[in-house]
């Protein structure tokens, strides 16, 4: 079975892939948010590495988010392009379960807390209790790291936090004393794959917002309608 | 209209509307007998764009064909000729739509050249802001022609704008002109207001069309974009190209509206000519006609 997973939920832009010999490979194609350009290509290089056509993968694993909504539209957008074309069957999972499989691939364990960027001074988060395996203790949900600190540190709990938006927030989420962290910049493909390979296939995939359309209105005012 | 929520439906919907496309060619979707990939890259909606781009990446890698971005007002020009075989050109194009008017010379397929285009807004931005203004429904368009059936086009006196030398085009001082007048003349009927601003905003069009039509000789007059589905514009357009002795080409309703089958048909044309994009291709918001190459 090939299966490839794609990353695209924060500004870097990622690639695995898992052949049918166990072999697995990834990569990070981009860093700065150009995931319209560097996607596509990254994956046709990765297939290239392991000579394999597109048309020989079985299963494609998407991160639906949440994050970057540009990056998360171009992740499932491509995945959907490639599932349809390669006849091949589309499972995601989210930005934030991959966090905690990375960090449990790792050895943390205890209470984790999973946290996107969100820009705007939000977060993504989600919280994790990792032991045996990993098991979710909340759902995802859109935060300010106030309201973060102030839920962890009124718990007493010891917490590690992980992601791209504890990275970000670091010195706020500090205030929480028992605090340590685990740094993941980027969602592992790696770790997506695996988690994506466990899955049954099927249904559509959207990405996971977390936020209303007009809340994000007048992104792109500067454009009009042709 | 919001970007993002355009942005959420479209990568709900890409899928499934492929599918359906296949479906309906009849054609095996893993391995469909195509020659390439066409994909709008532009001017748009970011968002949109970039949905549209990644899929169509995807498909073109997954299939193995050759891929290519095209320019979305050089898919509007090329809807009026989907259903003509035999074509003499060149064509004059009157290209006007919710976020473009131009009026464009083309010499044969795909080689354009601008000779003018709107200075403030463009002709279906006009009708949505005195749909709005009048308070009828969006799009403005078809709220505006289908109430100017019944007015008559001489109640108010509208100004005429710009008859400059050049081919450029503006709307915005008639929009403000059909505010000032309704606010004059209550007694108006909505109709009338409709009907009038109408037939000055098609006698814009009009007399710089035919302007172009004196100064370039062509074979062919065209009218595209989602304006083209206007009543009134595409009996004047026709008795235009009467009058000149020139192949008229009107866009079916479908073909007014922004669809696919003009973006394919303009990809047929690029491919060949230009050859296929890269997959590293980016979306460009602000792409404009004059620079498609
Ligand atoms: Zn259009």
């Amino acid at each position: 079975m090939n299966i490839l997973a794609i990353e695209t939920a924060t500004p870097a832009c990622a690639v695995a892939l898992r052949t049918s010999d166990g072999v697995e490979r990834a990569v990070v194609v981009d860093d700065e948010r150009h995931h319209t350009e560097a996607l596509t290509p990254g994956i046709e290089r990765l297939l290239l590495d392991a000579g394999l056509a597109a048309r020989d993968l079985d299963v494609i694993v998407v991160d639906r988010g949440p994050g970057l909504f540009t990056g998360l539209r171009v992740g499932v957008a491509t995945a959907v392009g490639l599932a349809l074309g390669a006849g091949a069957q589309l499972v995601a999972v989210t930005s934030l379960e991959v966090l905690a499989a990375g960090a449990f691939s790792a050895g943390v364990r205890g209470t984790l807390v999973c946290a996107v960027d969100a820009r705007r001074g939000e977060l993504f988060v989600q919280g994790f209790e990792l032991a045996a395996g990993v098991r979710h203790l909340s759902d995802a949900t859109v935060t300010v790291p106030e309201a973060l600190v102030a839920t962890w540190e009124a718990s007493g709990l010891a917490v590690t936090f992980s992601g791209d938006g504890a990275d970000r927030y670091e010195a706020a989420l500090r205030e929480v004393r028992s605090a340590s962290f685990y740094e993941q910049r980027v969602p592992s493909p790696i770790e997506a794959l695996r988690l994506g390979a466990t899955r049954e296939p099927g249904g559509d995939v959207v990405p996971l917002y977390l936020r209303e359309a007009d809340a994000v209105a007048n992104f792109s005012t500067r454009e009009r309608p042709t | 209209m919001v970007p993002e929520l355009a942005g959420r439906a479209h990568v709900a919907t890409i899928g499934p509307v492929i599918r359906r496309a296949l479906d309906a060619a009849g054609l095996d979707a893993s391995a469909p007998a195509l020659s390439g990939i066409a994909v709008t890259s532009g001017p748009g909606l970011i968002g949109s764009l970039l949905v549209g781009l990644s899929t169509a990446k995807a498909l073109a890698l997954a299939w193995e064909l050759p891929f290519v971005g095209v320019n979305h007002l050089e898919g509007h020009l090329f809807a009026p000729l989907l259903e003509s075989s035999d074509l003499s050109w060149p064509i004059m194009t009157l290209l006007v739509s919710g976020g473009h008017s131009l009026i464009v010379l083309q010499r044969g397929p795909g080689e354009h050249e601008v000779l003018g285009e709107t200075i403030d807004d463009a002709a279906g931005e006009a009708y949505d802001k005195v749909a709005r203004w009048l308070g009828l429904g969006y799009p403005g368009g078809p709220e505006i022609d289908r109430l100017a059936q019944q007015g008559s086009p001489d109640a108010l006196r509208l100004p005429v704008s710009m008859i400059g030398d050049d081919f450029d085009l503006s709307f915005s001082g008639l929009k403000t002109a059909v505010v000032r007048a309704t606010q004059q003349h209550h007694e108006v009927a909505l109709a009338d207001v409709a009907a009038s601003f109408q037939a000055a905003l098609a006698e814009q069009l009009l007399r710089k069309l035919r302007h172009a039509l004196e100064r370039y000789e062509v074979a062919g007059l065209a009218l595209a974009g989602g304006v083209a589905a206007n009543s009134k514009l595409r009996i004047e357009v026709g008795e235009l190209a009467r009058e000149f002795g020139l192949e008229l080409h009107l866009p079916t309703m479908a073909m007014c509206t922004d669809n696919a089958a003009m973006i394919a048909a303009a990809g047929v044309y690029r491919l060949a000519a230009s050859g296929p994009s890269a997959l590293n291709l980016s979306a460009r918001p602000n792409w404009q006609l004059a620079d498609v190459s």
